[in-house]
């Protein structure tokens, strides 16, 4: 058990040292949100509106990172060798892993809050104590299909490729998903897209619930779905690639 | 042969039908440092990586502890250092260490690991990939060290290493050595493996054309020879029928004779007062016969 604390907490010390989850995770979420809020005022200052983007944006940096820091973290280090290292250390591969995995939820929090404290300071976002907790849960448990699809990125075999399709899926992911503008705008084929992808599911169980409602059912299948997906799908390319 | 610590047993690796190592047997007693010698894609690193449970052979087995490799029993009892592993980043290397020490049931000391790197008290501040690289090596020598390990695997440890921390760190193996810790490391310098090793396990093209005891495989490799001029001729037979004469040559109007002990060669052609002139006794130099023995191959994958 003390193996798996301490690899736990040295991943999250790497990532809180990596320059881009600072940057991409923290922000570039805020950044967006000030924008959007304040210099566009797209909302027009409706303060339904303030929380739903606030909500919009926590989605968006802990999905960034799920995909982005978990995929390429996997391909690097397997690039460098130190996934094959560990495996003549005793750390077991699960608890390496795993490790990751808790590593990076613990980052996760601290993103949700940061980006929580950031919309109630400095834009009045006032939500019930339930509320606050409620979305902040469904943030860290929906980012799990984000994470498979981190997994999934990290069976790739060059670094390179790792960053260029993550940054584009993540990309695409946040547009139809209505995470930086809202579904309603956007038109009626990338809604229908949108709405067959996890990304607009995720954000959804948020958005319903600042409004006082329950995530809806649909989106906790789709996201249920998607993550057992990514995972079938990664275990087979893995046994794949350790035939060798 | 009681206990041997690593036994390795008609081990086999096919990468895409092609045979990297063919059919390698030996066995390692405890104690011994031995090298593991030969030019590169002889099949070293494959044997090697076949030991430590990294590849599966195409067929033989390997078992370490008379155990099998990469079961966690014999993880705990190992240390490693691998050609082209970085250390993972964004980790101080203290931290590292710290933290490779806590995978181990008996570590050794932090104390005791930091000296092993031979780092400043700044550097080992400094994350790891902020480290010069043969600053990396060091640790990742720490690192291999820090379960206070039985059995020690180096794969071509000192490439990349500067002369200084090349001598630091076989100081340090032998002193390991001597404390009773089994050693096996691959290596293309015939110097090293002279100058460190017991015992040499030589490769050539995927298989072990000799092993033995460093003294006895450098007399097998290195040829000496008695030359001469030939004033009239003499038969061939009178010297290739001495017990001492491996092969006779000529060259250059020049005879050479092949040998193991020049002394006896010499006192076989005064005893008999051959018409010769101009002796000359060569001793070919070792690293010229690891050259010939080994003649370096195409990399085997």
């Amino acid at each position: 058990m003390n193996i798996f604390i301490q690899q736990s907490k040295a991943e999250m010390l790497r990532m809180f040292r990596n320059p881009y989850y600072i940057f991409w995770s923290l922000l570039m979420p805020i950044v967006f949100y000030f924008f959007f809020t304040k210099v566009m005022n797209v909302g027009k200052d409706d303060p339904v509106w303030n929380a739903h983007f606030l909500m919009s944006m926590t989605a968006f940096s802990v999905m960034g990172s799920s995909i982005m820091t978990m995929g390429i973290r996997m391909v690097e280090e397997r690039a460098k060798g130190w996934t094959t290292f560990i495996r003549v250390t005793p750390l077991p591969s699960l608890a390496y892993f795993s490790a990751k995995i808790v590593g990076q939820t613990f980052v996760h929090v601290f993103s949700v809050l940061v980006i929580f404290i950031t919309g109630a300071l400095f834009n009045g976002v006032v939500l019930s104590f339930g509320e606050w907790i409620l979305s902040g849960c469904w943030i860290l448990l929906g980012s799990l299909p984000f994470l498979g699809l981190g997994v999934l990125i990290g069976t790739m075999k060059k670094v390179d490729t790792a960053v260029g399709v993550s940054n584009i899926l993540y990309m695409v992911l946040a547009i139809t998903g209505g995470m930086w503008m809202p579904m309603d705008i956007l038109p009626k084929t990338i809604q229908w897209i949108g709405k067959s992808l996890p990304a607009f599911h995720f954000g959804n169980g948020a958005w319903a619930i600042i409004r006082g409602n329950a995530p809806d059912l649909m989106n906790i299948v789709m996201l249920s779905a998607y993550l057992v997906l990514f995972m079938i799908i990664s275990i087979y390319i893995r046994r794949k690639q350790e035939a060798v | 042969m009681l206990n041997p610590i690593v036994e390795i047993n008609d081990l086999v690796k096919e990468f895409h039908e092609k045979r990297a190592v063919n059919r390698v047997s030996f066995s390692i007693e405890k104690g011994e440092l031995v090298a593991i010698l030969g030019p590169n894609g002889a099949g070293k690193t494959t044997t090697m990586l076949m030991m430590l449970g990294l590849l599966r052979p195409t067929e033989g087995k390997a078992s370490i502890f008379q155990h099998e490799p990469g079961s966690k029993n014999v993880r705990e009892r190992i240390g490693v250092m691998l050609q082209e592993v970085s250390l993972m980043d964004g980790l101080k290397a203290k931290e590292l260490i710290k933290l490779f020490r806590s995978y181990y049931p008996n570590p050794l000391p932090m104390k005791d690991l930091i000296q092993l790197t031979g780092l400043g008290k700044e550097d080992l501040e400094r994350r790891t990939e902020k480290l010069s690289g043969g600053q990396k090596r060091r640790v990742a020598f720490a690192l291999a060290l820090a379960g206070n390990p039985d059995l020690l695997f180096f794969d071509e440890p000192t490439v990349g290493m500067d002369i200084s921390s090349r001598r630091l760190f076989w100081e340090t193996v032998k002193g390991l050595a001597r404390e009773g810790k089994t050693i096996v490391f691959t290596t293309h310098y015939l110097q090293e493996a002279d100058d460190y090793a017991d015992r040499i396990i030589l490769f050539k093209k995927g298989k072990v054309i000799a092993d033995g005891k460093t003294e006895e495989i450098k007399r097998k490799m290195s040829k000496q020879s008695v030359s001469f001029i030939a004033k009239e001729d003499i038969q061939r037979e009178r010297f290739l029928k001495l017990p001492f004469v491996t092969d006779l040559m000529e060259k250059d109007e020049r005879v050479y004779i092949v040998t193991d002990d020049t002394d006896a060669v010499l006192s076989f052609i005064y005893g008999e007062s051959l018409p010769v002139k101009d002796i000359r006794v060569e001793k070919g130099r070792l690293e010229e016969a690891f050259e010939q023995l080994t003649e370096t191959e195409e990399e085997a994958i």
